[in-house]
């Protein structure tokens, strides 16, 4: 017990801790070092979790239990202070409204209720922790490189890099503590907290466009926030108890404070008509939007609403949840296919996903549990890495547009085979994420048609935007010798590490299944007898676990045989240009000129498709208002 | 109809479906050339092409170009054979998808206009249809007792035909565009020369061409196979159902003109996907 304890104190307050010491103003190498030492800990103490688990709840004093009652007024005005700060009208009544609940929750008689457990460290709570912990650590260390290139570049209205450190540092302590904790007054302040972080990360530039965004960010958040002390509320006063897992064990009492969970987590995970905020986020350094979109803040979302998701199950609420998630996902993914702006099509792919999320933990089975468990997990580490890639290849070619990216291949041969290998991941079977989504689909054939038409739809617009991609920057001529690129040792020892992270996942999804997402859905749905999981059409899995191996096998076979059959067949000699229906242009060996009327030369020029049916803001109005008309049907549905 | 999973039957297969699916374009050749009052070639033409094209010197743009030749290749052989030993049918879609992305990856890595076009419309196509395949392999599920394995339709007693008769309307339309039938052979083509002279794979010559040509075989046999799932008992009415499927593509490639890769997606988003998601919603009231 004592171990375990530590730990999750290191997890929780270690991050804060090593941030608090950037107000000393250390600065250089010894700031790297702090960040290093922060990061190491924070990784360690995570991977240490699951070896000294000995115990699924853990009961702190209660000193811990009133020290919620101080920090919850104290969050909620830092909110009122920004809304002032910000003159943003909408903050500040939600602010005073979430201060009016709060002394409401004061004043009202309160009933004893049973000794307060606290804390929840179950299998899906440490495996949340570990991608927290490492993930989050792994961008920090990142970040030290990416930062030193910032400074010079970032405008000066800028806030101080200390201060950035500090925030991005204890946002990851926020989130472990947001993952574990149990009590639903612990978990509104860890959530108040991480949509401060965010905020503070996303203005940090200082410019107007940063500003803006981070303005849009805390409005919606706090709606967000807003829900959350709303169900509390509701929680404590109606039902007598402060703790979720208590709170969910009542039944079907319980679904409009669950409904209001429900709301929250759609504002976190930036689900329609939530987006907006995701998609401003990107203005931010580059770390923060890989933070934001792989392993905190939208999986803050993500991972409560699949801790709501066996209530969800055969319930109308359950539906409209999966509907909702269904829908994102669709509307999404053809929207990315719009965008050539890189880090645009990377947020709404994240949104997609989130979308598939929701969705399985609207079905609420076991199998769209594990399904939603899986695209997590693999979403987090796939995304982070390619967030990374994308910040890498801004700061060295100056664009984000996917079109300039041609021949980066050649440019930036280290970065861009990591990106190759993030986006394969997320393509490929059968890697996790295709693992994920399959198993999706399955569990939505026994939902409604329209979810399962959704997820279909949305799965075949996927392919569009990441084929778009992949073909863009593999593009090239040939080159006899690569060129080595530069980039800060920092930056490249954590896209190497996160892209053998991604490899070793993908190569062993299915033992990852196995050891890890089947003994979490035993977990969770224990109510439901080890006869009905094994019946549930989860066997499916288990029969194809024998031949999944195949597909990974045979593609290292046919690249390793590609590669040496290949090589000698090498040769100057037999390169060829391509047809340009015209004679090329000899001139230097990459040509892509051609000779036309007059012997004019005639360069071409090559780029990808856009359709317009895919255009942003047609298909964001007309899905906004859709997706509102869902939300509104969460709580349409409890009425009847 | 069921094949039994050993390591015999997977070289077996392996080595006889590109003659088959060589044999199935060489009688559509034969149609073809009749239907323009020619005699045509021989019926195993196509194969003395690929064995000719891989005689030739390998010429190449990059590197990137061949290991997608060959990922196109072993994916291929891949769904083919998840398919006929009865596997997931969504992870057997996944694969078959992949093996196409891989043609169309290969196609975008070379600075090639044309091939870039014919990759885009490739992928264009690739989203009109997926939908209906997935949609499709809804149906098995529903109408074979909840059941995504492959073996449930082929081991049925009942003829999925009957049961999906919409579905398999709309599968026919996404074997014209698997087939690169006229009218939507958008993105590559057998003919001589289209507007985007051999689109998708232009810039591949000599073995490498052969490879593509070899895969493009698999995918008849792919195909044929499939069709049979439609009524796999008796196994000889699949086998007739899917010879007259394949006719009628022949048939309707020189009956038609080459439509646009926007047509073609409109015309899938809409009228296919309302044919087969009326089937999938049907079997789902009946299954309730």
């Amino acid at each position: 017990m004592q171990i375990q304890e530590a730990l999750i104190a290191l997890l929780v307050l270690g991050p804060i801790l090593f941030g608090l010491l950037m107000f000393t103003g250390v600065k250089g190498s010894a700031r790297s070092a702090l960040v290093v030492l922060g990061s190491l800990v924070t990784i360690g103490a995570g991977v240490a979790l699951p070896f000294f688990n000995d115990g699924v709840t853990v009961a702190l004093p209660p000193v811990v239990t009133s020290l919620a009652n101080v920090l919850e007024p104290v969050m909620v005005l830092t909110v009122l202070a920004i809304g002032f700060f910000i003159k943003s009208w909408p903050v500040r009544l939600m602010a005073l409204v979430q201060l009016g609940l709060c002394i409401a929750g004061f004043m009202a008689p309160h009933q004893e209720s049973t000794p307060d457990t606290l804390l929840v460290v179950d299998k899906l709570a440490m495996v949340m922790v570990l991608i927290v912990s490492v993930i989050g650590s792994l961008i920090a260390l990142y970040a030290v490189g990416y930062m030193k290139n910032h400074e010079h570049h970032a405008p000066v209205t800028a806030s101080s890099t200390n201060w950035f450190f500090f925030i991005l540092v204890a946002f990851l302590g926020l989130m472990n503590g947001l993952v574990l904790v149990d009590n639903m007054k612990w978990l509104a302040i860890f959530w108040e907290g991480t949509t401060l972080c965010s905020f503070f990360l996303i203005g940090h530039d200082g410019t107007a466009e940063a500003k803006a965004s981070a303005r849009r960010a805390i409005t919606i958040n706090v709606f967000g926030g807003l829900a959350m002390s709303t169900a509390l509320f509701l929680c404590a006063h109606n039902l007598g108890s402060e703790n979720l897992s208590e709170v969910l064990a009542k039944g079907p009492v319980v679904l409009l404070p669950v409904a209001l969970l429900v709301l929250a987590t759609m504002t976190k995970s930036a689900q329609m008509p939530f987006q907006s905020w995701l998609l401003g986020a990107m203005v931010a350094p580059t770390p923060v939007s890989a933070l934001l979109h792989s392993s905190t803040m939208v999986k803050a979302g993500s991972y409560l609403i699949l801790r709501l998701s066996p209530s969800l199950h055969d319930t109308s609420l359950g539906i409209v949840v999966a509907t909702a998630g269904a829908f994102t996902f669709a509307v999404t993914s053809a929207l990315a296919i719009g965008q050539s702006n890189g880090k645009k099509v990377l947020a709404y792919s994240t949104i997609a996903n989130l979308g598939l999320i929701v969705c399985c933990a609207g079905i609420g089975t076991p199998l769209a549990f594990a399904a939603g468990v899986t695209i997590l997990i693999f979403h987090a580490i796939s995304k982070a890495l390619l967030f990374l890639c994308v910040g890498t290849i801004e700061q060295t070619i100056g664009s984000r547009d996917i079109e300039d990216m041609s021949g980066l291949l050649f440019k930036m041969p280290l970065t861009t085979n990591i990106a190759i290998v993030g986006m394969i991941s997320m393509i490929m079977p059968p890697c996790g994420m295709l693992i994920g989504k399959w198993m999706a689909i399955e569990s939505a054939v026994g939902t409604t048609p329209i979810v399962l038409i959704l997820l279909v739809l949305g799965s075949a617009l996927t392919i569009f935007f990441w084929a778009k991609w992949l073909g863009r920057i593999t593009t090239s001529s040939y080159h006899p010798k690569y060129t080595i690129e530069s980039i800060s040792p920092w930056m490249r020892t954590v896209l190497t590490v996160i892209m053998a992270g991604v490899v070793i996942a993908s190569l062993f999804a299915m033992p990852i299944y196995t050891l890890v997402i089947k003994p979490m859905y035993q977990e969770v749905f224990q109510h439901l007898g080890a006869v009905v999981l094994s019946t549930e059409n989860i066997s499916v899995l288990d029969n194809v676990t024998a031949y999944l191996g195949w597909p990974m096998l045979v593609v290292i076979a046919t690249i390793v045989f590609a590669l040496v059959a290949g090589t000698p067949l090498f040769k100057p000699s037999r390169l060829r240009l391509p047809y340009l229906c015209g004679e090329n242009v000899e001139s230097d060996e990459n040509s892509y000129s051609f000779r036309s009327i007059a012997d004019a030369p005639v360069t071409t020029r090559l780029s990808s498709y856009y359709p317009e049916i895919f255009g942003e803001s047609r298909i964001t109005a007309w899905g906004n208002l859709l997706a509102l008309l869902i939300i509104l049907s969460l709580f349409g549905v409890l009425i009847t | 109809m069921s094949i039994p999973l050993s390591p015999l039957m997977v070289v077996l297969l392996i080595l006889v479906a590109p003659l088959f699916g060589a044999l199935l374009s060489g009688i559509d050749r034969r149609i073809t050339a009749r239907a323009q009052g020619r005699i045509g070639p021989p019926l195993l033409q196509p194969v003395y092409d690929t064995i000719k094209l891989l005689r030739k010197d390998p010429l190449l743009i990059n590197r990137s170009q061949i290991i997608y030749a060959h990922l196109h290749l072993a994916f291929m052989i891949l769904a083919m054979l998840l398919l006929v030993f009865g596997q997931d049918s969504l992870m057997f879609l996944f694969v078959f998808a992949f093996s196409t992305l891989s043609l169309v990856l290969g196609g975008m890595c070379v600075r090639s206009p044309y091939s870039r076009i014919g990759s885009m419309r490739e992928i264009m196509l690739m989203v009109a249809y997926e939908p209906i395949l997935i949609l499709l392999m809804c149906g098995f599920y529903l109408a074979n007792g909840h059941s995504f394995m492959l073996s449930a339709p082929m081991t049925s007693a009942k003829p999925m035909l009957l049961a999906l008769p919409l579905l398999f309307i709309a599968f026919l339309v996404v074997l014209a565009i698997k087939m690169q039938k006229s009218p939507f052979d958008i993105a590559t083509s057998h003919h001589a020369h289209q507007e985007i002279v051999k689109g998708i794979t232009i810039e591949y010559s000599g073995p490498y061409l052969a490879i593509l040509e070899l895969a493009h075989f698999y995918e008849l046999a792919l195909l044929f196979f499939f069709i049979i799932l439609f009524w796999s008992t008796p196994f000889w009415v699949g086998a007739i159902l899917a010879s007259f499927s394949f006719f009628l593509m022949t048939v309707v490639d020189n009956a038609f003109a080459r439509l646009t890769t926007t047509w073609t997606f409109k015309f899938m988003w809409t009228s296919a996907l309302i044919l087969a998601a009326t089937n999938v919603l049907w079997l789902y009231w009946a299954s309730k």
